[in-house]
């Protein structure tokens, strides 16, 4: 298939005209581009920051007579994620459509804004001892961590976002409106287009707001970590733990560049039974329950914004072994890789992204092959500009056809993150 | 939907009966005037499908249409005035009469009257082809006859001497029978053909002081291949304080006629059982063979169109009991003796189903000393014996025997126990077929067992109808 | 959805002989006794015989049918075992049923990865039973769990009792192998989490077959819980029990199920399975706690103290497997047993807030007897029993009613659309579980907008341009493939996206 027609970059003199529509859009809350308004190294001309669904939909339609390409922006933290779009006019800045619009405490259900900090929402909710279930590990806003699915330890017990997510609207490139779920956590009425957004990289729509269920914070939680000296003993220990009678919420593994290797177990749950099942971790692991603290590495990425960050997923069973091969292959090419597991079957690694080029590539390239093996996916999240280049970012992705397809349906002329996602998408 | 029938409800979720549009039976279709299946009965049916994975033809075929659901559906069809075809006759003959789904719905359908009325209308007006017309002649000429079927033991014996032969010749398909009656022969304990053909006293007195007076149906299978069985039986209730009536000369109970439609037969054999036993001056009846317990349970039923004979089969019915229901009912009184054997019961459909007594033979193993009992995967499918259906749709029958005797491998045991001598022999004939790994298994009536128990004797004696000593 | 006159004249015998020679005599059925046992799935009330029944064994088979399908342009419709109370798997009368009860094998059970590898008409509880022996189980248990199949789970994404705790069907899914409306082959998903691209998974799983056939499906098994413990609570009324569900949650308990029953519904489970509630309940909880043994202990009597803080006259704790599958029985048989109370019923379900419940109640109450209170069954009442997983917000109104009584059934009908109202009033779902199907088409623009539901079928139409997987349910009117959305002209998008040359 060839790629999409897109049209013709903003001209010049339609500038000031599509400003004052803008304005007129979202109450005066838009500006030219200034430095740093960019995505992917890639310079917009235009930001737009609207305050509510209406405004939003006001300025994807502005944006659509006009032929605009169109990128959501929150925090910016996962701005750098995916491949370099293959334009953009405007951005839309998310932060005014801010703020917890309703939470239901009793039926453990809150509304959001996508501009909203995660961090906001926590608070607000863990006024009522609840919370979103979501370790966010960059500081994101609901919409940036929609679009992008980022993942934490607790993925392993409660899912990623796609499982908390229960109603969202979003905007069409068109500027139509749309919405689906709802306030009830149980619900079948209609395609769940909440599971299509998340981790979409804003090319389906523009996410305005947000239902989430939510969940009962535990009134106690407890970790044990121990160091696990010889590779081998990683995916034993974590199967042991898996296949006890424990219930963790997070088991991660932490492979740093140097260093000890650590598992941590986290327990959630009542005083007496945290207690009790910490003691049984221990066991298991051979260690003490200690403390209980997290380690300094828990709920972080293992890669910093200069870094090219990697995100490989296998079979539970094959944790141990996706990551030693990880590290035995990164030594082959002479790069430093630190790497960071959750039982679930997620490895996020790292590796400087000053390496040489050719071999970070070869270094993804047999990753890739290695997993083929059994099932799993090996992702580039994010490289630095001169690497990006020559990486093959997505690697196979089955269905493609049909997320092609999906793409066309909703925005036919690609004007939402134009090549952002897989496949160009 | 446009495109969704007219009705009432307009577009609700009703839950309503399948036959919600039975309005008027239309005797032009399938089904005549006599006796068609009740639509209040088929209305109740509310197509949630609980029954099906409990239905042997469905777990073979996985298809609608013979499934309970489906039958159902087709008798519902056929009372709105859908003919008779060959397919609807042969998804009824299909249906083993197992009754698990009664037992699995949750609604509450009656679909053993339900079948038991459309084999009757099936008998009459669906006309199936020479070969199992004539099959089903020679069935029913020989088995509902002690007698005759005595004359058969022995396989060859049983070809010549009862005329079947030439029958198979014609028509070709009855190789089986002969199969049949050897496994029914190499089952049977290794008596002498004599003494095992010897009928058992008229009266066998309670050990130790009189609890009850009982009457026992010898049964024709159970009579003429398992006399050991009956003579567990009358020794058991004998030691457990029952004085013991055996008449002689009792015939066919009838149940082989009521479960194949053949209303008028079955009502012969009835009339004669009712008539033997109320003039023995018994206060129960008892049965060691789960078919028959079935269907005389339900004699009043047979006589709904005639009143005075209704009443008097009623009142023969409510005396009937499995004799594992006699025995929990009495309590024990009799030392059980340590028996070190594995156990794997096997619930007969008609006993588990039709009965509903799952629970009184599990009672009397577990009370042995020594005996461990092992409950079977899928215990509520039919083993394919369902009578005579393993004659009839060898076809069904077979994997049927064949899934029950590898999951009856599977629990390891020493001995398959079971209460119906039908089941046996088709599991038996399974295990024959598995050959040597079929083999280390012994079988064995659940009475037999406590026979050995209360007797004393060495678990050898009915561990030897292993199929490997035969 | 193309319309009827865009497509070519059908020839469904030949259709019927082409997929002859592909599945063989047996799995084809033209046969009209046999076509119409399955005319309707568990909603029995609609009724259309389709035009040829299959019965694949392979993923390819499914492929080479909706290959001739889409050949021929006939519409097609999955059936798994026809439970679904929606009418979902209601045939087309000129198109194809595809049913896939005889794709029953589980291809794979692996408990250290946790994970079940199923074709789809593989039985749910088979599923369990299969993971059993080494301590796992499949969590979603819709109370059809004896008979559902793993594809229509999917297809429905289905809910039971104990996905308050554990989540739907769409939460224990990993994997998919599809045929798609084009015939091919597609799988998305797999053991692994995470796969790349858009989560079409997600959005294929609660698509109701109108996204295409699941022919294999990976699914998460867990572990077995350490300990569960039930009770089984009576209340004086509906109120009570629900004030202790509220009291329950908000203490920040999350129990495995939380399950009502209103007097009528235990009149029904009684009549049918002999659950032996307590005498003179308004209402019963089901409450089942579950995992690590300390947690469970130490949660196990909180909720006793709840349940008796709002008025619970008797509790009962379950003492072992047999006694807590008592209490499960009377509660999963309660659907199917209400048919001996009462003739016809309808069986509705709609979600609202939980803390919306006693609320709700009376308002259904309101609605059934008239002006009258609670309970009472007045001259021109109809009768509502309630069955739900109050937990969730889940109701179940089974709204009685004897179709041979003239006017009953459109009383009951009216109630029954009144509830439906009711949970969209509360901000609630006009389906919880049951899916819409064929039957709750309608009501769907009480719940969404136009746009709402355009942009859905954007989604359907790409995976289905024709229009031929189970065409007419979910939208009260199909849109027709191939809209512009906005305001954009200019090439035809499918051709543009080289779409258009596949079909
Ligand atoms: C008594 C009773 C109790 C019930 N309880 C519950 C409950 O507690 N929770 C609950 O959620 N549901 C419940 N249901 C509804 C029903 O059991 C579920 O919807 C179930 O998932 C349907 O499965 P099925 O195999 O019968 O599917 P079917 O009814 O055959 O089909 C359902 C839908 O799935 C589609 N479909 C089937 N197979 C496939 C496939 N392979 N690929 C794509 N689409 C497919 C069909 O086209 C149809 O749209 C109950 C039903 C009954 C009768
Ligand atoms: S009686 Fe047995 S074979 Fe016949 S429909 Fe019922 S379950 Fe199936
Ligand atoms: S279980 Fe009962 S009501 Fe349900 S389909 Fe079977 S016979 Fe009908």
């Amino acid at each position: 298939m060839s790629s999409p027609p897109t049209d013709p970059a903003l001209q010049a003199s339609e500038i000031s005209d599509v400003l004052a529509e803008l304005a007129k859009a979202c109450d005066d809350q838009v500006r030219r581009a200034e430095d740093g308004d960019e995505v992917g190294g890639l310079p917009a001309r235009l930001v737009a920051a609207p305050g509510s669904t209406r405004e939003a939909a006001d300025v994807l339609r502005v944006a659509a007579d006009h032929r605009l390409r169109v990128v959501a922006r929150g925090h910016g933290t996962k701005l750098h994620w995916g491949a370099t779009p293959s334009g953009v006019e405007l951005i839309v800045d998310t932060t005014r459509l801010s703020g917890v619009v309703e939470h239901a405490a009793g039926d453990l259900v809150a509304v959001v804004g996508a501009g909203t900090a995660l961090a906001t929402l926590q608070e607000v909710v863990g006024g009522a001892g609840q919370e979103l279930a979501f370790d966010d590990p960059l500081g994101s806003t609901v919409g940036g961590a929609i679009a992008t699915s980022p993942s934490g330890p607790r993925r392993l017990l409660r899912g990623t976002l796609r499982d908390l997510l229960i109603g969202v609207t979003f905007v069409r490139s068109d500027g139509v409106v749309a919405k689906a779920g709802g306030k009830v956590v149980k619900n079948v009425a209609g395609y769940d287009f909440g599971k299509l957004l998340t981790g979409s990289y804003g090319t389906l729509g523009l996410i305005t707001e947000a239902i989430f269920r939510l969940h009962p914070r535990p009134v106690r939680s407890h970790h044990v970590t121990r160091t696990i000296s010889d590779a081998a003993d990683i995916g034993p220990a974590l199967r042991a733990v898996l296949a006890s009678q424990t219930v963790p919420s997070a088991v991660d593994v932490d492979w740093p560049a140097e260093g000890p290797r650590q598992v941590s177990v986290l327990l959630e749950g009542t005083e007496d039974g945290v207690e009790q099942r910490a003691d049984a971790v221990a066991r298991l692991l051979d260690t003490d329950v200690g403390d209980g603290a997290a380690p300094p590495w828990w709920g972080h990425y293992p890669f910093g914004p200069d870094d090219v960050a990697i995100k490989l997923t296998c079979p539970l069973t094959e944790v141990g072994t996706t990551m030693r091969r990880a590290h035995a292959r990164a030594a082959e090419h002479g790069l430093s890789l630190a790497s960071r597991a959750s039982a679930a079957g997620v490895v996020h690694a790292a590796t400087p992204g000053d390496g040489p080029p050719e071999a970070v590539a070869s270094l993804v390239h047999e990753l890739r092959a290695g997993i083929a093996a059994y099932d799993g996916s090996v992702l580039v999240l994010a490289a630095p500009q001169p690497l990006r280049e020559g990486l093959d970012l997505w690697g196979p992705v089955p269905g493609l056809a049909l997320m092609r397809r999906l793409k066309h349906e909703l925005d036919p002329v690609h004007r939402l993150s134009p090549g952002r996602f897989v496949g160009g998408i | 939907m446009s495109t969704a029938h007219s009705s009432a409800h307009g577009d609700q979720p009703v839950m309503t009966g399948v036959v919600d549009g039975v309005a008027t039976f239309d005797p032009s279709g399938a089904f005549d005037e006599h006796r068609p299946p009740d639509a209040a009965l088929v209305g109740d049916c509310v197509h949630c499908g609980f029954c099906l994975p409990t239905c042997p033809t469905y777990v073979l075929w996985g298809e609608e249409m013979d499934s309970p659901r489906g039958r159902i559906y087709l008798m519902k069809g056929a009372l709105e005035g859908e003919p008779m075809t060959d397919s609807m006759a042969g998804h009824f003959d299909a249906c083993l009469g197992c009754m698990a789904c009664v037992t699995a719905c949750p609604s509450g359908v009656q679909y053993d009257k339900l079948i038991e009325a459309t084999r009757g209308q099936v008998e009459r007006n669906h006309r199936r082809p020479l070969r199992q017309r004539l099959l089903r002649e020679a069935i029913f000429a020989t088995f509902p006859h002690p007698r005759r079927l005595r004359l058969l033991r022995g396989p060859l014996r049983a070809y010549q001497a009862s005329g079947l032969q030439r029958v198979v010749r014609r028509s070709g398909v009855l190789r089986r029978l002969p199969t049949v009656i050897a496994t029914m022969e190499s089952l049977a304990p290794p008596l002498g053909p004599s003494s095992s053909a010897r009928p058992l006293p008229e009266r066998v007195s309670a050990r130790g002081t009189r609890r009850a007076t009982v009457g026992l149906l010898t049964g024709c299978v159970q009579g003429a291949f398992f006399p050991g069985v009956n003579a567990a039986t009358a020794r058991v209730l004998a030691m457990e304080g029952c004085d013991v009536v055996i008449p002689r000369d009792q015939g066919c109970c009838g149940a082989l006629s009521v479960h194949n439609g053949r209303e008028a037969e079955a009502k012969k054999f009835a009339r004669a059982v009712i008539e033997t036993f109320e003039s023995a001056g018994v206060e129960r009846v008892v049965v060691n063979a789960a078919g028959c317990g079935s269907s005389m349970k339900e004699y009043g039923e047979l006589f709904a169109d005639e009143p005075e004979m209704a009443q008097r089969a009623a009142a023969l019915a409510a005396l009937v009991r499995d004799v594992s229901e006699v025995l929990v009912e009495l309590g024990p009184v009799a030392q059980r003796h340590p028996l070190p054997v594995t156990v794997a019961y096997h619930d007969a459909c008609h006993l588990a189903h039709a009965q509903g007594v799952r629970a009184q033979p599990r009672e009397l193993l577990n009370a042995i000393p020594g005996l461990e009992l092992r409950e079977i995967a899928e215990s509520e499918i039919c083993c394919g014996s369902a009578g005579v259906y393993n004659l009839l749709a060898p076809h069904a029958a077979e994997p049927l025997g064949d899934r029950k005797a590898a999951n009856v491998l599977a629990t390891g045991a020493d001995v398959l126990v079971t209460a119906n001598p039908g089941c046996l022999m088709q599991v038996a004939t399974a295990f024959r077929r598995r050959g040597a790994a079929g083999s280390a298994i012994a079988m064995a009536h659940t009475v037999e067992v406590l026979d050995a128990s209360l007797r004393a004797v060495p678990a050898e004696t009915f561990q030897k109808r292993s199929l490997l000593q035969k | 959805m193309a319309t009827t006159a865009q497509r070519r004249p059908r020839d469904l015998d030949r259709l019927a002989a082409r997929l002859r020679t592909v599945l063989g005599e047996g799995a084809v059925i033209t046969d009209r006794n046999r076509l119409r046992t399955y005319e309707c799935d568990g909603l029995a009330h609609y009724k259309v015989t389709p035009a040829i029944v299959v019965l694949p064994h392979t993923t390819a088979e499914v492929a080479a049918v909706v290959r001739a399908c889409v050949d021929e342009r006939v519409p097609y419709v999955a059936r798994g075992s026809g439970t679904g109370l929606s009418g979902g798997a209601l045939p087309s009368a000129e198109g194809v049923l595809v049913v896939t009860s005889q794709m029953r094998d589980i291809l794979e059970t692996d408990a250290p990865g946790e994970r079940a590898v199923v074709q789809p008409g593989v039985i749910n509880l088979h599923v369990s039973k299969a993971a059993a022996p080494e301590g796992y189980y499949y969590a979603p248990d819709p109370s059809s769990q004896q008979i559902c199949s793993i594809g229509g789970n999917l297809a429905e994404n289905s809910g039971g009792a104990h996905c308050l705790k554990y989540g739907f069907t769409t939460n224990h899914v990993t994997g998919v192998e599809l045929v798609a409306p084009d015939g091919e082959i597609v799988r998305l998903g797999g053991k692994a989490p995470d796969p790349p691209g858009y989560d079409l998974l997600g959005a294929f799983v609660g698509s109701e077959g109108t996204l295409g056939i699941a022919t294999e499906v990976t699914v998460r098994l867990l572990r077995a819980p350490e300990a569960v413990r039930t009770l089984l609570a009576a209340f004086p009324s509906t109120d009570e029990a629900g004030g202790a569900v509220s009291a329950i949650i908000a203490a920040g308990v999350l129990p495995a199920a939380v399950e009502m029953m209103d007097a009528l519904a235990i009149e029904a489970a009684e009549a049918a399975v002999h659950c032996d509630y307590p005498q003179g309940a308004g209402a019963v909880l089901i409450v089942e706690l579950d995992g690590p043994a300390p947690e469970v202990e130490a949660q196990f009597g909180e909720v006793q103290r709840h349940c008796r803080d709002n008025k619970a006259f008797e509790i009962r704790i379950a003492a072992d497997d047999i006694e807590r599958a008592l209490f499960w029985k009377g509660r999963k048989s309660a659907f199917a047993a209400v048919g001996r109370i009462s003739p016809d019923y309808i069986v509705q379900d709609g979600v609202i807030p939980r803390t919306a419940l006693p609320a709700v109640l009376r308002r259904i109450a309101a609605l059934s007897d008239g002006e009258q209170g609670q309970g009472t069954e007045g001259p021109s009442g109809v009768r509502v029993a309630n069955v739900f997983h109050a937990g969730d917000g889940n109701l179940h109104p089974l709204v009685l009613f004897d179709e041979s009584v003239p006017g009953e059934a459109e009383k009951a009908e009216a109630i029954s659309g009144a509830i439906l109202d009711l949970c969209i009033e509360y901000g609630g779902s006009i389906t919880g579980e049951h899916g819409v199907g064929a039957d709750k088409a309608k009501y769907m623009p009480r719940m969404f907008t136009d746009d709402d539901l355009d942009t859905m079928q954007m989604l359907r139409c790409a995976f289905d341009p024709l229009g031929l997987a189970n065409p007419g349910k979910i939208f009260p009117t199909p849109r027709l493939c191939g809209e512009v959305p906005g305001r954009h002209k200019g090439v035809h998008p499918l051709a543009a996206s080289g779409v258009a040359e596949v079909f």
